[in-house]
């Protein structure tokens, strides 16, 4: 879990137009990706430490990064801009750190394996979530990351449930996955580890069943 | 008028409203608005116990001695509705609650009167498990039933309110276990 992604997934990661050219090495631009990596970790860092102040000042993401704020605007140009490449950042974190596993597996090895990897990425990603959901009407960019969120949480579903899901009608996959992406989400995830005080363990095993309950029967190969 | 101003400006707009939108969607001046609340958190919280309050009398819970897929939809039906109707209200209250002790008390509350209310109408099947399972199915029930589970429905899918309210249906009754035979 505590893996992270390699300087390569992180440069690709802050810079999507850069990410589609061909690469040519190039140190001072590497250093500006680096640059901002860094800026948005340090984003990241204070809004886990206190997710009761959404946007840190410019200052205090400069100070615990190790740069000047002057750094922070010349690769940002206001901190929703910032908002927003955290957001990149860690969708991408999250391709990067939870590949899908076990996806020919048993039933329960399915349910398991992706039941542990989604709780690894809302362990991770609970406070910025929060700041996209509660900054989502005021910032028109981070409209279409939530929705990508979403949808690959959907699409993970998709394959790691395929013979299930195959069983049913279009109308019902639908629905199934609709419902699982709901008991899945990352506040569920939150409440039942603040609100209920359950363990890591605890809270896969409320999902496992859940999943186990809603999805029908395997089919027989 | 004043908290109902206050309610119908976030219904209209995810915009938490302004003192000065209030006042002039109330009728009245800003100064009135700060004689009755010393300040908008005040106000907030005021109008999260005027929408409890109103939540639980239109939510009386219906059927709930009834078979199994009567209770399922009027349990459906009620939660549904409470969503429609104060999905805003909520929305707010989670952006405001910041460290305020009294918004955090209320969403709490609100919790558990959503927990109560599906031990209630799930009486029959909740009894047949074990402490944990039967904890395990209703944080599960509790999160599919969450108002933004119903916002993403109605919002995100572009479902109608009957295939979203199917949907919660044929889910918590897959997740409850099945009738005890009385």
């Amino acid at each position: 879990m505590s893996q992270r992604p390699t300087a390569h997934d992180l440069t690709s990661t802050v810079s999507i137009t850069t990410a589609s050219r061909p690469a040519r090495i190039d140190g001072r631009r590497l250093r500006s990706e680096r640059t901002k990596q860094l800026i948005i970790e340090a984003y990241l860092a204070l809004l886990r430490e206190n997710p009761m102040t959404p946007m840190p000042t410019a200052a205090r993401i400069a100070e615990r990064a190790g740069y000047s704020v002057r750094s922070i605007f010349e690769r940002f140009p206001d901190l929703n801009k910032l908002r927003a490449a955290a957001a990149d950042y860690q969708l991408a974190q999250a391709a990067a750190l939870a590949p899908p596993r076990n996806i020919d597996g048993d039933r329960k090895t399915r349910i398991k394996s992706q039941v542990e990897t989604r709780a690894g990425t809302c362990e991770r990603g609970v406070a910025l979530w929060r700041v996209l959901i509660f900054s989502i009407d005021q910032d028109e960019d981070l409209k279409p990351r939530v929705k990508t969120a979403r949808e690959r949480t959907i699409e993970r579903m998709e394959i790691m449930y395929r013979p299930e899901l195959s069983t049913l009608s279009e109308r019902d996959r639908k629905h199934l996955l609709i419902a699982l992406e709901a008991i899945t989400d990352i506040e569920s995830w939150a409440r039942m580890r603040e609100l209920y005080g359950l363990s890591f363990e605890e809270a896969c095993g409320v999902w496992v069943r859940a999943i186990d309950r809603m999805l029908p029967q395997t089919p027989s190969t | 008028m004043i908290i109902e101003a206050y309610l119908t400006l976030l219904r209209e707009s995810p915009q938490i409203p302004t003192a000065a939108t209030i006042a002039e969607r109330a009728g009245y001046s800003v100064r009135s608005v700060f004689e009755r609340f010393p300040d908008l958190h005040a106000l907030r919280v005021a109008a999260t116990d005027y929408a409890f309050t109103q939540g639980t009398a239109q939510a009386v819970a219906r059927d709930f001695s009834g078979d199994r897929l009567t209770r399922l939809k009027s349990h459906v039906e009620t939660r549904s509705w409470i969503c429609e109707q104060w999905l805003p209200l909520w929305r707010a209250l989670n952006a405001n609650q910041g460290d305020s002790s009294e918004l955090k008390s209320r969403i709490n509350l609100i919790r558990q009167a959503i927990l109560k209310r599906i031990e209630l109408m799930y009486e029959a099947e909740l009894a047949t498990l074990g402490a944990t399972e039967r904890l395990q199915t209703l944080i599960a029930i509790e999160s599919l039933i969450d108002f933004e589970s119903w916002a993403r429905m109605r919002e995100f899918s572009g479902m109608s309110i009957e295939e979203a309210r199917e949907v919660w249906v044929k889910s918590i009754d897959r997740l409850l276990p099945p009738t005890p035979v009385s």
